[in-house]
C-alpha cells in the first residue's frame, strides 16, 4: 500500500497554522509586493512630458515666437527661462537645467520670407535616449509640418497632399502605466511566490524538523503539495490585491475578463511556487535560497519583455526570455488587461506555463530526496 | 534467553569526503533493552542513528531495524520507529495539542483513533496543563516531553532518543528516565545517546563511541570485570577527606597509586594493590589533610571507558 501522496493533508494542516502564526511571513508576502507595485508603477513613466526648455530668441520677431509656441503646444516642451548668448545655452544643458535648447538666429524672419531656408538649431541633451529621441522626433514634426504648409501657400493653396489620422487602439492617451503596471504585477508575483517556498523547505532544515519528517512515511509528493497549496492560495489572494491597486491606483482599466486574469495567475504562480520548492530542496541554508532565487528573478526583469520589447535581443536573451514563466505571463496579462482578449486566444501561454508548472514541480519531488545528505 | 534482535548493524561506516565519521561499527540491540550509545561530541553517535533509521545512506556496512533492511527496506522501517533528534524537532508556531495532532496524521492516525492516543501520551507525559501552548513558550523538560510524544503517536517499536537529556533539568530528567524503562518492560526497544555516565549505568546495555569507532560494547556488569578496567594487582578505593584537591596532588605523586580523580568531596584511587591505606593516610595527614575515609569500590562506568580510551589511544601511538 503506496499512497503517492501520503502525509499530503498532515503537512498541508501543518503549513497552513504556520504561515498564519508566523505574522512576518504573511507581511512579506502581502506588504513589499503591493510597495514594489506601487513604486515600480510610479517610477517606470515614460510619456515624456514637459521637457525643460530654454529659448535662445536672436530674432525677435512674430514669427519666431510662434516658432517657439508651436514647441511649447506639442506639450512635449516647457520653457524653462531665455537665455542670450549659445554659451549660455550650451551651459544650461550641461548643468542639467534644461533638456533641449532652442535657438532662432537673427534673420529667421528675413530668410524665411525671402524664400531662402530659415534655419533654426535645437540642442538637444542625449544622455537619456529615451528623452532625447522624443524630443528630437517632436521638434523635426514641428519644423516638417510647418515648412509644407509653407510650401503649399506658396504654391496653390492647395490642401496637404498625405495626412495620416492615427488611431491607436488599446490605450488611446498612451499611458505607460497601462503597458508597464501588468508587467510589473508579473515580476512582484514572481518575487514574493519564489522567496516563500524556497524558504520554506530550508528553515525546515535548518531548525532540524526535516530530519523528522524523513523518519516519517511521508511521501515527497505529499509533502511538496503539501507546502506548495497554502502559498498558492496565498498568492492569488494576493494577486487579488495587486489588481485592485492596479485599476484604482493606477486607473488601467481591465478590458478582458477578471475570470480569465485569475486562471493565469494560478497557473503562473503554481509554475513559480514550484520553482521555489526546487530551490529549496538544494539549497543547505537560507542564504544560499535566496541567492538561488535571485538567479532566477534577476533575468525575468530585462529578459521577460517587462521593459524591453524581446523581438530586438541577441538571440541569446531572446532564448533565455524564452525560458522564464513572466515572459508567457506578462504577454498574457498584456493581452487580457489591455487589449481584451480571451484566453482561447492564448490558449498557447497558459499551455507553456501548465507545462513548466509540472515539469518544476515533478523535478522538485524527484529531486528532493528521502535522506539528508 | 536469547531474545529477539531488534537493531543490529555489520560494519556500518559513513565518509564525509576524507573524514570518517563512523568507521565499521557494528552492533546487536535485544528487544526490550535500553541500549545507551556515549560518546565525546563529533564522535559519530548521531550518524549512526540516522544510518539506522534509513535517513542517511552507509557508505559500508548494513543496518537492519526488526529484520528490515535499512537502505532498501525504508517505508517498512518507517512505521516501525519513532526517532527524537536532538533539538527536540517541533513546529514552534503549533500547540502542543496541534503538534501532536500533526504528527498523528503524518503516521496516517485521523479521528478517533487520533484523539485516543493523544489522551494516552498526554496522560503518561502529564502535559495536559499546555495543550494550548505554544510549543516555542514552552520550558527545555516539557518541550522534550512533547517532542516524545510525538516520536510515539504511532506506537514504535523501536525509538532513538538522540540526547533526550541534555539541556533539561534533573526532575525531568529522571522523569524521562522513569518512562523509559516503562516502555522497555512493555516490549519496546530504546536506543539512547547520552553525555551522562549516571544515565549509562541505568541502560541494560551500553556501547562507548571515541573518534569513530566503538570502542566497547556489553552490559554494564560485564564491562566493569574486563581485565584492561582491573589491571591485576591493583585496586580501587574511594577516599573521603578534606581539601581534595590538595589531597590529589598529594596522591599524584606518591608512589604505588596509578590514578587519581576527584569526585566531588571524595577521590577515586587506583592504586597498587599490596599499598596499604594506613600509607595513604599518613601521607595525606603529611599534606595537613585530615580527617581521612578510605573504603574498596568497584570500577564505574566511566572508569571503564577511561581505561579503555587510555588504551585505544597508547595502542594507536
Amino acid at each position: 500500500m503506496k499512497l503517492p501522496f501520503r502525509g499530503y493533508n498532515a503537512i498541508l494542516y501543518k503549513e497552513f497554522l504556520v504561515v498564519l502564526r508566523d505574522p512576518l511571513t504573511l507581511f512579506f508576502m502581502f506588504v513589499p509586493p503591493l510597495i514594489q507595485l506601487i513604486a515600480f508603477g510610479f517610477a517606470l513613466d515614460t510619456d515624456v512630458k514637459n521637457l525643460s526648455m530654454v529659448v535662445l530668441d536672436e530674432d525677435r520677431t512674430v514669427e519666431s515666437r510662434q516658432m517657439v509656441d508651436r514647441f511649447v503646444n506639442t506639450g512635449t516642451f516647457k520653457v524653462k527661462g531665455e537665455v542670450h548668448s549659445p554659451e549660455e545655452l550650451a551651459r544650461a544643458i550641461r548643468e542639467g537645467k534644461a533638456y533641449v535648447g532652442l535657438d532662432i538666429p537673427p534673420g529667421f524672419t528675413r530668410d524665411l520670407h525671402a524664400g531662402h531656408t530659415a534655419r533654426i538649431q535645437v540642442v538637444i541633451d542625449g544622455s537619456n535616449s529615451t528623452i532625447a529621441s522624443s524630443a528630437l522626433n517632436t521638434s523635426l514634426g514641428i519644423t516638417f509640418r510647418q515648412s509644407v504648409l509653407q510650401l503649399l501657400n506658396a504654391t496653390s493653396g492647395q490642401d496637404i497632399p498625405v495626412e495620416v489620422r492615427p488611431q491607436i487602439l488599446y490605450n488611446p492617451a498612451m499611458r505607460s502605466p497601462n503597458f508597464f503596471v501588468p508587467g510589473v504585477i508579473g515580476l512582484v508575483l514572481q518575487i514574493a511566490t519564489v522567496f516563500a517556498t524556497a524558504m520554506s523547505l530550508v528553515r525546515e532544515r535548518e531548525r532540524g524538523t526535516l530530519e523528522q519528517l524523513l523518519v516519517s512515511p511521508l511521501s515527497r509528493w505529499g509533502l511538496m503539495l503539501g507546502k506548495l497549496t497554502p502559498y498558492l492560495i496565498i498568492s492569488v489572494l494576493m494577486a487579488v490585491g495587486l489588481f485592485v491597486a492596479m485599476r484604482w491606483i493606477f486607473h488601467v482599466p481591465i478590458a478582458g475578463s477578471v475570470g480569465a486574469l485569475m486562471v493565469a495567475v494560478v497557473f503562473y504562480v503554481f509554475a513559480l511556487l514550484s520553482l521555489g520548492l526546487l530551490i529549496s530542496t538544494r539549497a543547505q541554508n537560507q542564504m544560499q535560497a535566496l541567492q538561488m532565487s535571485m538567479l532566477f528573478i534577476l533575468p525575468s526583469v530585462f529578459f521577460s519583455g517587462f521593459i524591453f520589447p524581446r523581438e530586438t535581443m541577441p538571440w541569446i536573451f531572446y532564448a533565455i526570455g524564452a525560458c522564464l514563466p513572466a515572459t508567457y505571463f506578462i504577454e498574457l496579462m498584456r493581452a487580457i488587461i489591455l487589449r481584451g482578449a480571451s484566453l482561447a486566444e492564448f490558449w498557447q501561454n497558459i499551455v507553456i506555463l501548465a507545462g513548466m508548472g509540472v515539469a518544476l514541480f515533478a523535478l522538485c519531488a524527484l529531486q528532493f530526496k528521502r535522506r539528508i545528505s | 534467553m536469547p531474545a529477539e534482535t531488534m537493531i543490529e548493524c555489520e560494519n556500518l561506516t559513513k565518509r564525509f569526503g576524507h573524514f570518517t565519521a563512523v568507521d565499521h561499527v557494528s552492533l546487536k540491540v535485544a528487544k526490550g533493552s535500553i541500549f545507551g550509545f556515549l560518546g565525546p561530541n563529533g564522535s559519530g553517535k548521531s550518524t549512526v542513528i540516522r544510518m539506522l533509521c534509513g535517513i542517511l545512506e552507509p557508505t559500508e556496512g548494513s543496518a537492519r531495524i526488526g529484520g528490515f533492511d535499512s537502505t532498501r527496506q525504508t517505508d517498512e522501517i518507517k512505521n516501525l520507529i519513532g526517532y527524537m533528534s536532538q533539538k527536540f524537532s517541533l513546529y514552534d508556531e503549533l500547540t502542543v495539542h496541534e503538534n501532536l495532532r500533526f504528527y498523528g496524521r503524518l503516521y496516517g492516525l485521523r479521528g478517533s483513533a487520533l484523539a485516543k492516543r493523544r489522551d494516552e501520551l498526554v496522560g503518561l507525559t502529564h502535559i495536559e496543563p499546555y495543550m494550548n501552548r505554544r510549543a516555542a513558550l514552552l520550558s527545555g523538560g516539557w518541550r522534550q516531553r512533547l517532542a516524545m510524544a510525538c516520536a510515539l503517536m504511532h506506537h514504535p517499536t523501536v525509538l532513538f532518543l538522540d540526547e533526550p537529556t541534555a539541556g533539561i533539568d534533573p526532575v525531568a530528567r529522571r522523569e524521562l528516565w522513569d518512562l523509559l524503562f516503562e516502555f522497555s518492560s512493555s516490549g519496546m526497544t530504546l536506543f539512547v545517546t547520552t553525555h551522562y555516565m549516571d544515565e549509562a549505568e541505568r541502560c541494560t546495555h551500553v556501547g562507548y563511541i571515541h573518534m569513530s569507532r566503538l570502542v566497547v560494547c556489553g552490559q554494564p556488569d560485564e564491562l566493569k570485570t574486563l581485565p584492561v578496567v582491573n589491571p591485576p594487582g591493583t585496586k580501587r578505593l574511594e577516599v573521603t577527606c578534606e581539601h581534595t584537591t590538595q589531597a590529589l596532588q598529594t596522591m599524584r605523586h606518591l608512589a604505588g597509586v596509578r590514578t587519581a580523580t576527584i569526585f566531588g568531596q571524595s577521590m577515586h584511587l587506583l592504586v597498587d594493590a599490596p599499598l596499604p591505606d594506613q600509607r595513604i593516610v599518613d601521607e595525606l595527614k603529611r599534606a595537613g589533610v585530615s580527617h581521612v575515609e578510605i573504603h574498596p569500590m568497584g570500577p564505574s562506568l566511566e572508569d571503564v571507558f577511561v581505561a579503555l580510551t587510555t588504551q585505544k589511544n597508547g595502542g594507536d601511538k
